[in-house]
């Protein structure tokens, strides 16, 4: 068990350094999809179906905090969001079944919305200034992340089936 | 049975939101355009993981590139031999022009000791939360980055300031498309000056020119002027890109800016040296 945990806290953290590494290398791609696709998003949602609530907030916390840093908007503001998300992400996979691919799409396609309307609800209240929407670009985070997320949690579900198979 | 026992998880979801609150609390009002010792302390802590993995990636690339993918290389150096040789022209008239104004020791001391203070650097991140915010260099303290410290392409257009956290190795980089941002410049043919104020969007605002002004057309470049002591005068910063009525503010013409530098060339930069009398 302790393992598990042990060898989660490690992927975690590679997955998230591998969210830094995005916003270094993909600003080449163009801005456009630096803002439809938040990769610190992605890798809470799936850790925290995987792991639960508890993991799922602190790993929101430590992920969110990160993206403050490597941004100018105000310090905190993301690690609330993602770690509401990361919590309530774990919280609802726990209590209702939301394996079959079209109902954990539907279940993260709400969650992400949910962070970015806290995130967007949030930043006009404490920078009192309306966030920029790109031309509508951002309302496309959503569902790029639950569509990412749906992805990695199915292909690592076929995946540890397969190692099972005798 | 405890209330830790019964409502462990509610209680450190409250604890982590509560710890977010008063993080978010000691920050507002903004303004004063320092960040805190924590923001600082994250940053110095991932900047090198960002830095090491973009490093990585690089040299890979470039393995690739040198070792293997050499198709090309006879034509794109046909291409930049012609290239250098309009810019030892350009550079050549430039000269000449110079030489009315000033000594040709003048000219070489100077031009040599801007070559010195000038610090070539690689970005190593964009903004996590709006590209058209910040970036991060791989350059910092150590390489004599310091803040405020003007930044530009590798064309020469302005980019935009170093800012809070600098840390030993990197440095934070406020872009002019930043909502914060003010440039001072003035266009290059009418003479109009105002403040480029980014709107964290690819365009910007020109604002602060008086709706009586006259001149001003679309397509006009606009330069620093250099009163704001961080950028020094005459970097190219845009275009205008349109001249609008604005119902709301009468008294002032809408005029937005096309920035001139471009994400996709934004891979190598120049930090400038420090303006005379900028503030440290």
């Amino acid at each position: 068990m302790r393992e598990t945990v042990l060898k989660d806290v490690f992927r975690a953290f590679l997955a998230a350094a591998a969210g830094v590494l995005f916003y270094s290398l993909a600003g080449s791609a163009g801005p456009s999809v630096l803002v439809v696709l938040n990769a610190f998003s992605v890798v809470v949602v799936y850790f925290s179906v995987r792991r639960g609530e508890v993991f799922g907030a602190f790993l929101g916390t430590a992920c969110g905090l990160v993206q403050d840093a490597f941004s100018l908007s105000v310090f905190g503001l993301a690690g609330l969001t993602k770690t509401l998300l990361g919590f309530f992400t774990g919280y609802v996979t726990r209590r209702i079944d939301v394996s079959p691919f079209p109902r954990m799409g539907a279940f993260l396609l709400v969650m992400s919305s949910l962070e970015l309307a806290a995130y967007v609800l949030l930043s006009s209240v404490v920078r009192q200034e309306p966030v920029q929407l790109h031309g509508g670009l951002l309302l496309l985070q959503p569902p790029v992340t639950a569509l990412l997320g749906v992805a990695l949690i199915t292909a690592e579900r076929r995946l540890s089936a397969r190692r099972r198979e005798p | 049975m405890p209330l830790w026992d019964r409502r462990r998880n509610i209680l450190l979801l409250a604890g982590l939101v509560l710890f977010h609150v008063v993080l978010i609390s000691i920050q507002v009002p903004r303004g004063q355009g320092r960040k805190s010792l924590f923001e600082k302390s994250v940053f110095f802590v991932f900047s090198p993981i960002q830095r090491a993995a973009v490093g990585t990636v690089r040299g890979v690339r470039s393995f690739w590139l040198n070792y293997f993918d050499l198709r090309g290389v006879r034509q794109e150096n046909r291409e930049l031999k012609d290239s250098l040789f309009f810019l030892r022209q350009e550079s050549r008239f430039l000269q000449d022009r110079l030489e009315l104004y000033r000594a040709e020791s003048q000219i070489r001391e100077s031009l040599e000791r801007f070559r010195e203070e000038l610090i070539p650097a690689r970005v190593i991140g964009i903004d996590s939360a709006n590209p058209f915010r910040s970036l991060v260099l791989d350059k910092g303290s150590l390489d004599g980055v310091k803040r405020n410290m003007a930044v530009c392409d590798k064309f020469g257009n302005l980019v935009g300031r170093t800012i809070d956290p600098v840390s030993l190795r990197e440095a934070m980089v406020q872009l002019i498309t930043d909502q914060e941002s003010r440039v001072n410049v003035i266009s290059v043919t009418d003479r109009l000056v105002g403040s480029v104020t980014g709107r964290s969007s690819p365009v910007c605002d020109l604002r602060y020119v008086l709706a009586s002004t006259t001149g001003g057309t679309v397509g006009e470049a606009l330069e620093t002027t250099g009163h704001d002591r961080i950028y020094p005068a005459g970097l190219p910063v845009g275009r205008i890109a349109a001249i609008q009525k604005d119902p709301s503010l009468p008294l002032f013409r809408k005029i937005l800016v096309q920035p001139y530098f471009q994400f996709n060339t934004l891979d190598a930069v120049a930090v400038l040296p420090q303006v005379q009398g900028a503030d440290k």
